[in-house]
């Protein structure tokens, strides 16, 4: 319980401190007249700009603390992130196709759809490499993630530019691949709290079963667990959860690896416990880096993603090295 | 009732014959030790009589049912398997992993969790993880979390073999002792464990059955000397007859 009123409170501080943050600091008073309806025009940019988007930032980061700890549990290998393992490059791939091919269909609709299929695809592509040369261990997994991500990250290279040009410019998909929270309408910070809540209720569905499947393949089985539909439920799941959280972030890394982590310090490695307090790490997480993204080079916006993958590549070097000396 | 009956097993793995033509008729209620030498398939039998691999051909029955008619969860309700290597992913406490044994029963009593924690000298341990147990620490709270729905039948796959005398004679017992009203399958390594506690043993070799006897009348049986490929000396002792194992070319 206690880590439960922790975790609240640093996120509801991390909130404060975020919406404050930009290369125009406000102090908690402007954000409280904000709220309250103020019409001064400080008050309208502070509450139609700045506090959807550090919302909507911790939304992502809670997305991807929920994607990463449901790759982490069917992949029982605490080294999966959906970024490492193909999946988010998936998504990218497609929703940058939804970007810049003109389809009949309205882009906010296109967009997620292309994503899911995308995350779905590659994750399943990779499961199936691995499993086809034998290779299902920790190593065989992440080595064809990385080639599969490898090959995504071309073809979308190749899609940006042969097909972006004058009415879709290359600037808009490079800073969203390369990671950004988009200043989403009040509207669409509703939306995007329903799929948030969705996802969480989705993979709490899978919480007992993850952690029967951490038993191993013999004794999940040997405990009534059907392996693989199970997995193929589960991996479809996660691809629901991270290409919404593709779709609202573009490509943040390492934050799905490092949530989950912290959580499991947290509140044990049973997922009823973890999941929602690995959404709640992850939303912290990017909360605080979209933060430094806004606001530590005035006036310019460094891409959420690499201030992530600055902090988070260590964090999986640490990682690695540890797993690598047991 | 719910013994187990196979017939006409096959598995087939990458050109490899693990079972080749096995048919057994196990009993609701007895004791059986499963021995061989090294790939007789042992270790592969139990998996397939518990559901956990697919043979090639042939079928297994429980009770009056397929066995692969039954949906992964009653089939988990009827059968216990204690694997022979089990290290699980996430470094869980005693208590949990128990849990997670007992959330396959159904109508568990309330009492179940802890009855097991008194019968495996689990009392106090509820909170320690996985990774700071010892060897008979571990086989014992994996006996628990597989018994704790209580299965008709438990299938063992050489559960102790890791560990030292005291413990390996104290879960090779209580794993004979449930035979008397319940089936038991062991897979034992050591021959005078098999022959001492287990009422029927059967010997495996290149995946067939080679003798299935009880286990007073295998243990003179020559079979089991040109199975090993060793000469047995059977030394009679006050408890029984105990085995010696000389090199010898027969």
């Amino acid at each position: 319980m206690k880590i439960w009123l922790g975790l609240g409170l640093v996120l509801a501080v991390a909130l404060v401190v975020a919406a404050c943050a930009g290369h125009d600091w406000a102090s908690p008073a402007d954000l409280m007249r904000a709220v309250a309806g103020d019409m001064d025009l400080r008050s309208r940019l502070l509450f139609e700009w700045r506090i959807p988007r550090v919302l909507a930032a911790a939304f992502v980061g809670g997305l991807l603390g929920l994607g990463g700890t449901v790759f982490q549990g069917v992949f029982r290998n605490p080294l999966a992130e959906p970024y490492l393992l193909g999946s988010a490059g998936g998504a990218a791939l497609g929703a940058t196709f939804a970007l810049l091919v003109p389809l009949a269909a309205p882009q906010a609709l296109v967009l997620p759809l292309l994503a899911f299929a995308g995350a779905w695809g590659a994750t399943v592509l990779v499961i199936g490499i691995s499993r086809v040369s034998g290779a299902v261990d920790a190593a065989g997994m992440l080595l064809a993630g990385v080639a599969v991500a490898a090959i995504l990250g071309a073809l979308r290279s190749f899609f940006m530019l042969a097909l972006s040009d004058e009415t879709v410019s290359l600037q808009v998909v490079l800073s969203w691949v390369l990671g950004g929270v988009q200043t989403p309408t009040w509207a669409g910070l509703g939306l995007l709290t329903v799929i948030a809540i969705v996802c969480l209720g989705l993979t709490m569905l899978l919480a007992g079963r993850l952690d029967i499947l951490g038993l191993g393949e013999t004794m999940a089985t040997a405990f009534g667990l059907n392996v693989n539909r199970f997995i193929a439920v589960a991996v479809l799941a996660g691809s629901v959860v991270v290409a919404a959280a593709v779709a609202f972030g573009g490509l943040v890394a390492f934050v799905g690896l490092a949530a989950p982590h912290i959580a499991r310090w947290l509140v044990g490695p049973l997922h009823r416990p973890l999941l929602p307090a690995s959404a709640l790490v992850g939303a912290i997480i990017v909360t605080l880096a979209d933060a430094i993204a806004r606001s530590a080079l005035p006036p310019a916006e460094i891409p959420l993603g690499l201030v992530t993958a600055v902090a988070g590549g260590p964090f999986f070097i640490l990682l690695l090295a540890r797993r690598l000396r047991t | 009732m719910t013994g187990i009956a196979a017939s006409n097993l096959v598995l087939k793995r990458n050109g490899a014959t693990l079972l080749d033509d096995v048919s057994l008729t196990l009993a609701a209620r007895e004791s059986v030790a499963v021995i061989g030498p090294n790939g007789a398939g042992k270790s592969t039998l139990l998996k397939v009589l518990a559901g956990i691999e697919a043979s090639t051909s042939g079928r297994v029955r429980i009770g009056d049912r397929d066995l692969a008619s039954l949906s992964s969860a009653a089939r988990a309700r009827a059968i216990g398997f204690l694997p022979q290597y089990f290290d699980p992913h996430w470094d869980l406490t005693v208590g949990e992993l128990v849990r997670l044994g007992a959330e396959r029963g159904e109508r568990l009593p309330e009492d179940a969790i802890e009855k097991m924690g008194d019968q495996f000298e689990l009392v106090g341990l509820g909170h320690r993880r996985w990774s700071t147990l010892s060897g008979g620490e571990r086989a014992r709270v994996l006996l628990a979390a597989v018994l704790v729905v209580d299965p008709p039948a438990l299938l063992a796959d050489e559960p102790a073999a890791s560990l030292d005398i005291r413990h390996r004679l104290d879960v090779i017992e209580a794993l004979a002792q449930r035979g008397r009203d319940r089936l038991s399958v062991v897979v034992v390594h050591d021959l005078d464990l098999a022959f001492g506690f287990f009422d029927r043993v059967i010997l495996m070799a290149r995946g067939r059955i080679v003798a299935d006897e009880p286990a007073h009348r295998l243990i003179d049986d020559p079979r089991l000397d040109t199975t090993f490929g060793v000469r047995f000396d059977r030394l009679k002792t006050p408890d029984g007859v105990l085995l010696r194992a000389t090199k010898e070319r027969l």
